[in-house]
């Protein structure tokens, strides 16, 4: 039993995608059950491992358990072909909120036994795992530090999957498939940097530019321990970008491997890429996965021309014409004088998607290859099609018979969801936006950070100090730009937005940090930092609204700022027309100043 | 055919699961080649049949043609498939009315039974030796399948000649077996390949190896070569009721030259590939292929461009001057 329980290939599967990229349908049901050209996700990913030699399969949720657990159990019962090569385990744990998460559970729990197949419930593949995997046990038996091979499909540089994800530049020795460089850059820069030392100490180098990214890793052993070792590791490319670096230390290499021509491979990320594979999947770019594939190779479809098919039990009146591309699901009835092109209308659910008389949904129109999902309840359909189009309503109309313009609005759908692909971290999610650049905006985060780390646990201020000067060399941030941000983060502090009492709190804050604001702020032209970084709080923050004129009695009582500093930098402020100026409580500051001031001077 | 015998059967669990693993075989490329399909639906019949309990003949049939209908429906384009299912379920009908001759009814083929044998099939008969016949039967229909394509080979030489310019398209094994058969004759063989590059050059290099003399040109070579030419022999997929035939994708325009310059065509069919069925059903014969074989998904217009691919082209009667079988 041992032996042959050791040749079993594994493979793991992470069921969430741990972004937002598909909202608002994830919210209602979990991504795995998306269906892209009528197929639920799972069971393209079910299949391709069934067919691609794996034994053993571990899905791995985070959210939704039951509901696969229900769909799994499901296409069991109906003798799915994969469910008798295959053994299916689904794992349920709400704790994971990132992939490393997921890593470290399943090497905590002892889930892997060797060598694995990872990869995501995106992946849209045929490959074949297990020769892939034993590609890599080759690899590991020349290089002992080999942890993951990667997988990827070389494209043409025009091609739209690579135009809608994250572009990756990908430097590699040439003899070896060693990787060398894996960076994805965000923007579409036409610079790239290449180390010398990848072309000098390396005989051939190869450069790819033109990948995409399969989400398909094959790992050694030596990959979950890595994990749980590198708990800053929150995804894969966190992982490649960790090893590359810490090559030496963590003593590991990643090699990467492209897939033959007659391979396919890709990954949805997005709603763009969504359509871009469904499309592919209609053309059979991915044989042997198909638009059968959930269906046990029924073949319910029947294939009218030009890649048009329709389920057998679909009804299409005479009048209408399929253009291109077209997929009517089971149950769906379309009615007089409809013209579709490039369109999926699929309902997986009894109610039946209908196209009212004289809808007329042309290729040329903004509606290029609209996806039209029915969701279960009426509700549901609607949310799906306001929150994407701002035009839900419109929507409805449309249905009912006017004009096509209106459909610009899909074209919108396509651009909202990159913005939410590209919109960074969690970390920052929580600030309003702001024009600063990039790095200072780390450098923010951290500082603040770090301040409530310190007041929390009353760390001593001098340690403080030492981080925040650590972070700004790291960030490469100007001394005035710290002053700034040291006061700034001081005013945007966590315990500061639940807070009841706002200015008892910022009193606390202000006098737990004095040594800091004592170190930071000395000269003139700090202060003058500072009172900016107080401008820039008191209009960004919501908690500060009309509290301006309080902070600054309280930084003037702790003689941070003095009295010539404040008058100058009111003069600012009257000179700039910030909105600040009128604010009653910072009026009411500077009226007092000016008594306080006339009082000493007569005492004087 | 003889009317529906009520409605399909459902299979049991046992089968289903057979059934299965036997599509998800094929579809995956597990099995390739018709030969390998032929034998391996044989089997999965034969472990069905073996597997039912004291059946009758009634039930028998209704759980082959059961069987039958989802291999037709997952498996459309494999016609060797299907083929086998009707050898096996024509096999059960021939023996259920020898046993019910035995049973002492009326023999003799008179009109009036002819009209009753419906009902005469629907009876309960004698159970106890059907499997038995049954199972002989299978193992000679394997036996067939075997000696197959050495039985084709076998009339190579009387059908190439030496100094004779033969010319075939792409890979088969068939052909292959085929042509290997006839190189003592010291012919020369244009080998034109097709959509799957690599197996046609492995192929030449094959037959080069065994002493033919071969050269292998482009599948946009073939009509000006064709003049030339004295023979093509090609592999058929299936041979159809009518006389026609189906061959891998791009042999309908090599069979077009052939016609054009009055080229013998011989097609290779063993008896397995014989189906009766006719070329109108677009469902069987319009299968599509992986699009990669037409287009490789690097280039730009991967994305955009509409591939269509089929696997089968369908080659007209008058076409094919000869079918080779193993009769």
């Amino acid at each position: 039993m041992e032996p042959s329980q050791e040749n079993v290939v594994q493979a793991v599967v992470i069921m969430d995608l741990f972004n937002n990229n598909f909202s608002p349908i994830n919210k209602t049901k979990p991504v795995a059950l998306l269906s892209v050209a009528g197929v639920p996700l799972i069971d393209y990913v079910l299949e391709s491992l069934g067919l691609g030699g794996v034994g053993e399969t571990i899905l791995f949720c985070c959210q939704d358990g039951p509901t696969i657990k229900e769909h799994i159990k499901m296409s069991k019962e109906k003798k799915a072909p994969w469910s008798l090569t295959m053994d299916v385990q689904v794992i349920m744990s709400e704790t994971c909120q990132t992939m490393g998460d997921v890593m470290r559970e399943i090497d905590a729990a002892g889930l892997v036994r060797g060598y694995f197949v990872l990869l995501g419930v995106n992946s849209i593949t045929n490959v074949n795992f297990a020769s892939l995997l034993e590609e890599h046990k080759l690899i590991c038996k020349k290089d002992k530090e080999a942890a993951m091979t990667l997988i990827y499909k070389r494209v043409s540089w025009e091609h739209p999957l690579i135009k809608n994800n994250k572009p990756l530049f990908l430097a590699a020795d040439g003899n070896t498939n060693k990787v060398l460089i894996h960076e994805k850059t965000r923007s579409n820069s036409n610079t790239l940097q290449l180390p010398l030392d990848c072309i000098l100490s390396h005989s051939e180098a190869k450069l790819h530019h033109n990948l995409v990214d399969a989400n398909i890793a094959l790992c050694s052993p030596s990959v979950l321990p890595l994990f749980a070792d590198n708990f800053d590791f929150q995804t894969r490319d966190d992982f490649v970008n960790g090893v590359l670096i810490n090559e030496e230390i963590l003593a590991s290499t990643l090699y990467y491997k492209i897939l033959k021509e007659n391979q396919y491979a890709a990954a949805i990320t997005n709603w763009k890429t969504y359509q871009i594979v469904s499309w592919d999947i209609l053309h059979n770019w991915v044989y042997p996965l198909s638009i059968e594939t959930g269906s046990f190779f029924q073949n319910n479809y029947i294939l009218m021309e030009n890649h048009n098919f329709r389920k057998i039990t679909s009804k299409l009146s005479r009048s209408c014409t399929l253009v291109e591309d077209v997929l009517i699901g089971a149950d769906t009835e379309i009615c007089d004088n409809t013209t579709i092109t490039k369109t999926m209308i699929d309902s997986l659910i009894e109610n039946g998607t209908i196209i009212a008389e004289n809808v007329n949904i042309n290729a040329g129109s903004k509606l290029k290859g609209a996806i039209i999902e029915c969701s279960e309840e009426d509700k549901n359909d609607k949310n799906l099609v306001k929150s994407t189009s701002e035009s839900g309503t419109e929507w409805e109309n449309e249905s009912d018979g006017s004009g096509d313009d209106e459909f610009v609005g899909f074209d919108k759908v396509w651009s909202d969801s990159e913005s939410c692909y590209s919109s960074d971290s969690s970390a920052q999610s929580s600030l309003p936006e702001s024009p600063v650049p990039e790095d200072t905006n780390i450098f923010l985060q951290e500082v603040i950070d770090s301040l409530a780390r310190g007041y929390e646990e009353k760390l001593k201020c001098d340690y403080l100090i030492l981080e925040i000067n650590s972070s700004r060399y790291a960030y490469n941030i100007q001394l005035h730009e710290v002053n700034f941000f040291v006061i700034r983060a001081m005013l945007s502090m966590p315990i500061l937005v639940d807070s009841k009492s706002v200015l008892v709190t910022v009193k606390d804050i202000l006098k737990f940090f004095r040594p800091i604001l004592s170190n930071y702020i000395k000269t003139k032209s700090s202060i003058m930092d500072c009172l900016r970084a107080v401008e820039e709080s008191c209009i960004k923050c919501d908690w500060l609204e009309g509290k301006a004129g309080q902070i600054l009695h309280l930084l003037y009582e702790t003689d941070v700022v003095d009295e010539d500093s404040l008058v100058e930098w009111y003069d600012d402020l009257k000179d700039n027309e910030s909105s600040l100026v009128n604010q009653t409580s910072l009026v009411k500051f500077f009226e007092w100043l000016q008594e306080a001031s006339e009082e000493s001077e007569e005492s004087e | 055919m003889p009317p529906l015998e009520g409605p399909a059967k459902e299979l049991d669990e046992k089968c289903e699961e057979l059934i299965v693993k036997y599509v998800s075989d094929i579809r995956s490329g597990k099995l390739e080649g018709s030969l390998n399909i032929a034998m391996a639906t044989v089997s999965l019949l034969e472990q069905i049949i073996s597997e039912s309990q004291n059946p009758t003949a009634f039930e028998l049939c209704s759980t082959i043609r059961a069987v039958g209908r989802q291999i037709v429906r997952a498996l459309p384009q494999e016609l060797a498939a299907t083929n086998m299912v009707r050898r096996v379920l024509r096999a059960i009908r021939d023996e259920q009315p020898s046993n019910a001759n035995q049973s002492g009814e009326g023999a003799g083929e008179s009109l009036q039974r002819l009209v009753l044998a419906p009902h005469s099939r629907a009876a309960p008969a004698d159970t106890k030796d059907l499997i038995e016949p049954v199972r002989d039967f299978i193992a000679e229909l394997r036996g067939e399948l075997d000696s197959s394509t050495q039985s084709v080979c076998g009339q190579a030489r009387e059908h190439v000649h030496a100094d004779e310019l033969v010319l075939t398209y792409g890979a088969s094994r068939l052909v292959e077996r085929f042509l290997r058969a006839a190189a003592p004759r010291r012919y020369r063989l244009l080998l034109a390949e097709s959509s799957d590059v690599k197996q046609s050059h492995a192929m030449a290099a094959r037959l080069s190896a065994a002493g033919v003399n071969v050269t292998l040109v482009s599948s946009a070579a073939v009509t000006a070569l064709m003049s030339r030419v004295n023979k093509v022999v090609l592999g058929a997929r299936a041979a159809l009721a009518g006389g026609a035939a189906l061959a891998r994708v791009g042999a309908h325009s090599v069979t077009l030259a052939a016609q054009h310059y009055s080229v013998p065509v011989l097609a290779l069919a063993p008896l397995y590939k014989l189906s009766p069925l006719h070329a109108c059903e677009q469902h069987h014969f319009n299968v599509p292929d992986s699009a990669h074989s037409a287009l490789p998904y690097q280039s730009s217009e991967s994305a955009t461009a509409r591939v269509v691919a089929p696997r089968y082209d369908f080659i007209p009667p008058n076409h094919i001057t000869l079918f080779i079988t193993n009769l």
